[in-house]
């Protein structure tokens, strides 16, 4: 059962000279570029409501101008909303006092920033340990706990280094460093790896994958990519121009894009990569349980098909034809044996579509998909897949 | 021909009526130096003390121990021994030639006037920096400041402080705390913005942003106005001196009111000498303090 | 003699029209000074008005305005020459027939001295001589300095600066724990008196007249008790290498009315005027004080001048002349 630690309720923000006036115009419906024409104020967000639940990894995405840094800066009150309510883990952040916001900024969120907000003039250690120091703790406290994150993130012996002397990817490392050094339970990342090239972007990826499965913390990540949102997010929310166009998991963004805006997003994104097995394989076509060869017979006959996978008490086995049951017919009771059926790899539900495409384009039948206990989940043929990483072009051909 | 004169003539102010303008303000600004310059020159009074300790405590040290202990602090500051070698040489030049006196004198008045002028201009940067209003005002006092001949300020300073060390000190910072304040403002609107967000995200207080971020990011702006504070001090040594400071403005008037070309330009090239190195220590002082931005 | 120099005025006033040819264009030094630029404007007033000239005022100082005036032979009017700072220039000049002296415009001459405020001396009267002073030495305490005593000097690099402070050494007054304070400028000496008058304090030191200073805060020239002795003052007082300088009051400075001998020649009339144009010096220190106060120029001091001490220069000049810029003063 998800829990809901943080949540947003009708959050509205206006840059302007006095945006309290201006709000009557905005919940009037009046558009963007009216408002901004009529007094001013640009809306920078509108009606926002979310809930992000305990140890997920929230991401929301956009383009640049769609107001996703602005949002995540209400998280911890970087910006003040102009109108709304923000709720961590019950409290009204909205309500705090200057003091009582520091303090909670200190033990509550720590924040990535896409340029890394190294400080120049402290060293690694002095900059991952900030957050202590900041909080009050002693040097040889904060010493301690900095240079175990910096080891943990890969970075250690570069202490006494100053950030200057480190390249983008280590100072982003330092970066992560010193938002998990103060042990906060919400990670804000804001577009954290979009300055990184590639392949060091992918990596931090993979590193903050990894780190996830262990501390489980709730982390809002920010980014512009889709590829990178999908690889990361458990629920993703897609903003454009200040509005919430879509929450959802993965794979409900993927395969149901809510309009035309997400579908564009969706078209570009390479598929095999962003889906697992799971959500693109279709029901098992044929499954054969039975002890003897006429049981299995009459099973097959069944089916559609002309093949079956074989599954007994021990899990699946492999794939049984139709000819092969009808070579052994003449004795009809005569057990089931690896014999008669032949070997065909299972692929795991939780796998890449990526990584199966090779497997599943060789077989000459559907692959059957079976989880760690064995059991038959569904299968996927080349036709899925085809149909799967062809999906966006049909959609582009289709609006020709 | 009365209609048609003002487009000849510039319709100016009554003669009669701009010189009770002046009278009054002239009278005003007695009143105000009869009434509260005594307060004022008390005001001063703990500073005077120290100038006139610091002056003896120069001119009273045997030549040797100031050339060592301004060695070692160039050294100190500058970590470079060449630097250190060429004040060795150049302090033994200025007593070679007779100007040890003076020399000290204008070292001390100008030391405290730079240490006061970082004192008063790096908090008023601050506060400038810290809000648009203060700055939209103090912007135009230090357009006045600077561009104010100093002699115009001069006459009231001498009116309520008398001449000599106080008023002098007052005019010269008047002159040479400018550059401080400006780029002290400079240098905080300068710090990179996703630092400070990161220092506030992590709840950093206002007190801890400033000490901890603010100042040390915008020290080498700040030094570059420390360095031209030094600068413009020490060119506002000769107009000092003309309202009764000791050091080597003195001869630099005598030698313009007499034509006195060598001695002008030996206690010009002291003053430069000065300059040079002050500016030479503090740079040499900045830079080595922040290699890493 | 003298019946000649009472016939003259007399010619003129009966020759009045070939005068007044006579004098055409004049020029006149207006030095950049304020007592001097008063008597440049009032000569150019009467000059022009009374006496028909076309007189024009160019702007002089001393040292260059002498010199044109013996090379060049103009300036033709010098109304304020200071003529102990180029004596020998001057004489040489006036031997060889190229200038020639009308008379003493400051009639004192320029007065230097060591000087105390009025009031100072209105409560002790003591302290109008030299030992008064060196008594009550505390009084005048040292601005920087509460354990010693200040006397304020001539500014650097000026003549005076030599004087005084031989005459410092000369009166004992480091021992009497007097320092020598430099005030570095003209600005600053005035301005010390200044701020000492507007809050009663007390105040020792050089000064000179006439000064719009000395007109606007009464001062008392301090007795030194010696008496001047003029040669041991120009040998000695105002010699840099004076090794022993002894007590003397300063001598007057001779402040005259210089023209070049062919205006005189050819003006006597004007010349005259100007023999006899003069002022005295508590006189003048008023009229600086006045223009200080009124920020006036010397055009504008000429004014009030003339307008209010009718018969100081009415007694300058012959009586139609007289009635002729009294004419011209009723029509400004």
């Amino acid at each position: 059962m998800p829990e809901p630690l943080i949540q947003i309720e009708g959050l509205y923000k206006l840059f302007g000279k006095n945006p309290k006036s201006v709000m009557s115009m905005v919940h009037e419906g009046r558009s963007k570029d009216d408002i901004l024409a009529e007094t001013g104020h640009t809306l920078g967000l509108k009606d926002i409501n979310l809930t992000i639940n305990k140890g997920e990894i929230f991401v929301i995405m956009g383009l640049s101008g769609s107001g996703k840094s602005t949002l995540i800066r209400h998280f911890n009150r970087l910006i003040d909303p102009t109108e709304g309510v923000i709720r961590v883990d019950n409290i009204d952040v909205m309500k705090l006092s200057p003091k009582e916001l520091e303090e909670f900024r200190r033990y509550k969120m720590s924040m990535v920033f896409q340029r890394f907000g190294l400080m120049p003039h402290r060293t690694v250690l002095e900059n991952v340990g900030y957050g202590l120091a900041v909080q009050g703790q002693s040097k040889a406290a904060w010493t301690a706990k900095a240079t175990e994150w910096l080891e943990t993130v890969g970075l250690a012996g570069y202490e006494a280094q100053y950030p200057s002397q480190l390249s983008g990817g280590q100072q982003q490392r330092v970066g992560l460093a010193r938002a998990l050094c103060t042990d906060a339970e919400i990670l804000l990342m804001d577009e954290a790896f979009s300055a990184l090239d590639p392949l060091i972007r992918s990596e931090m990826q993979d590193q903050l994958i990894e780190l996830q499965g262990k501390l489980h913390k709730t982390i809002i990540f920010i980014t512009h990519d889709l590829d990178e949102a999908l690889r990361l997010g458990d629920r993703i929310a897609i903003l454009k121009d200040g509005e919430m166009v879509q929450q959802g998991t993965p794979e409900d963004i993927l395969l149901n894009p809510a309009d035309d805006y997400v579908e564009a997003f969706v078209k570009d994104v390479n598929r095999a990569r962003a889906l697992t097995v799971e959500t693109v394989m279709k029901p098992p076509s044929g499954r054969i349980t039975a002890d003897t060869i006429a049981e299995a017979l009459v099973q097959m006959k069944a089916l559609k098909g002309n093949h079956g996978y074989y599954v007994n008490d021990d899990g699946y086995q492999g794939i049984v034809t139709l000819d092969a049951l009808e070579a052994c017919s003449d004795d009809g009771s005569q057990q089931m044996s690896a014999d008669i059926w032949q070997e065909l790899p299972a692929i795991s539900p939780d796998a890449m579509l990526e990584s199966v495409i090779p497997e599943t384009l060789e077989a000459d039948y559907p692959l059957p998909v079976v989880d760690e206990e064995g059991n038959l989940k569904g299968e996927l043929s080349r036709h899925n897949i085809a149909e799967i990483l062809g999906g966006a072009e049909k959609h582009v051909e289709e609006k020709i | 021909m009365a209609e048609s004169s003002w487009l000849k003539e510039f319709p100016e102010m009554d003669r009669v009526d701009l010189l009770a303008i002046r009278k009054g303000l002239d009278s005003a600004y007695r009143e105000f130096s009869r009434e509260y310059g005594e307060v004022i020159e008390s005001f001063f009074d703990p500073l005077l003390t120290f100038l006139v300790w610091f002056e003896k405590l120069l001119l009273t040290t045997p030549w040797w121990i100031v050339i060592i202990t301004l060695t070692a602090l160039v050294y100190l500051a500058s970590r470079s021994w060449k630097l250190s070698l060429s004040v060795v040489l150049s302090f033994l030049a200025i007593g070679y030639f007779g100007m040890w006196e003076h020399t000290m004198e204008t070292l001390s008045i100008i030391t405290v006037c730079t240490l006061l002028a970082i004192a008063l201009g790096i908090p008023i940067g601050i506060v400038m920096a810290r809000s648009d209003r203060a700055r939209s005002v103090i912007t135009p006092l230090l357009d006045i400041m600077q561009t104010m001949p100093a002699f115009v300020y001069l006459i009231p300073v001498v009116m309520l402080l008398g001449i000599g060390k106080i008023p002098g000190v007052i005019a010269v910072i008047i002159y040479a705390i400018p550059p401080v304040i400006r780029l002290t403002n400079l240098g905080i609107r300068l710090v990179d913005s996703e630092v400070m967000e990161a220092a506030t995200a992590y709840g950093a207080s206002s007190t801890q942003r400033l000490f901890g971020v603010q100042i040390p990011l915008a020290m080498p702006t700040i030094m570059a106005g420390i360095n031209q504070t030094i600068m413009m001090a020490l060119s506002m040594v000769v107009i000092a001196s003309m309202i009764g400071v000791k050091g080597l403005g003195q001869p630099v008037l005598k030698s313009i009111t007499n034509q006195y070309f060598t001695l002008g330009l030996f206690n010009g090239l002291a003053i430069v000498a000065l300059a040079i190195i002050f500016d030479r220590v503090s740079q040499a002082y900045a830079k080595r303090t922040q290699r890493h931005m | 003699m003298k019946s000649f120099l009472i016939a003259v005025p007399l010619l003129i006033a009966s020759t009045f029209v070939q005068a007044d040819n006579t004098c055409g264009k004049v020029t006149i030094a207006d030095m950049n000074w304020s007592s001097a630029s008063l008597i440049a404007n009032v000569d150019r007033f009467i000059l022009e008005h009374g006496y028909g000239c076309d007189a024009e005022l160019v702007p002089g100082d001393t040292m260059p305005t002498g010199t044109a005036m013996i090379e060049k032979g103009e300036p033709d009017i010098a109304p304020e020459m200071w003529s102990n700072a180029m004596k020998d220039a001057l004489d040489k000049g006036v031997a060889e027939k190229r200038l020639r002296f009308a008379g003493k415009s400051l009639s004192d001459g320029g007065e230097e001295g060591f000087w105390v405020p009025q009031y100072m001396v209105d409560k002790d009267p003591s302290l109008a001589t030299i030992e008064g002073i060196i008594k009550n030495a505390a009084l005048f305490t040292h601005p920087e300095d509460p354990e010693r005593s200040g006397f304020y000097g001539c500014p650097a690099g000026w003549n005076c600066q030599i004087s005084s402070g031989n005459l410092y050494k000369a009166l004992n007054l480091e021992e009497a724990g007097f320092d020598l304070i430099d005030p570095g400028s003209g600005a600053g000496l005035s301005g010390s008196i200044a701020k000492a008058y507007e809050r009663k304090e007390a105040w020792f030191g050089y000064y000179w007249a006439p000064t719009a200073v000395l007109g606007k805060y009464k001062m008392v020239k301090v007795d030194f008790g010696s008496g001047i002795d003029k040669d041991e003052f120009t040998s000695c007082t105002s010699a840099e290498n004076c090794l022993e300088p002894k007590v003397t009051m300063y001598p007057p400075s001779l402040v005259q009315t210089l023209t070049t001998e062919k205006f005189a020649a050819a003006s006597p009339a004007v010349f005259d005027y100007l023999s006899k144009r003069s002022f005295k010096n508590s006189q003048m220190n008023e009229l600086l004080a006045w223009m200080e106060d009124n920020q006036a120029t010397g055009d504008i001091a000429m004014e009030y001048y003339l307008v209010n001490n009718k018969d100081d220069w009415m007694q300058w000049v012959p009586a139609e002349v007289a009635a002729k810029v009294e004419a011209a003063l009723d029509n400004l």
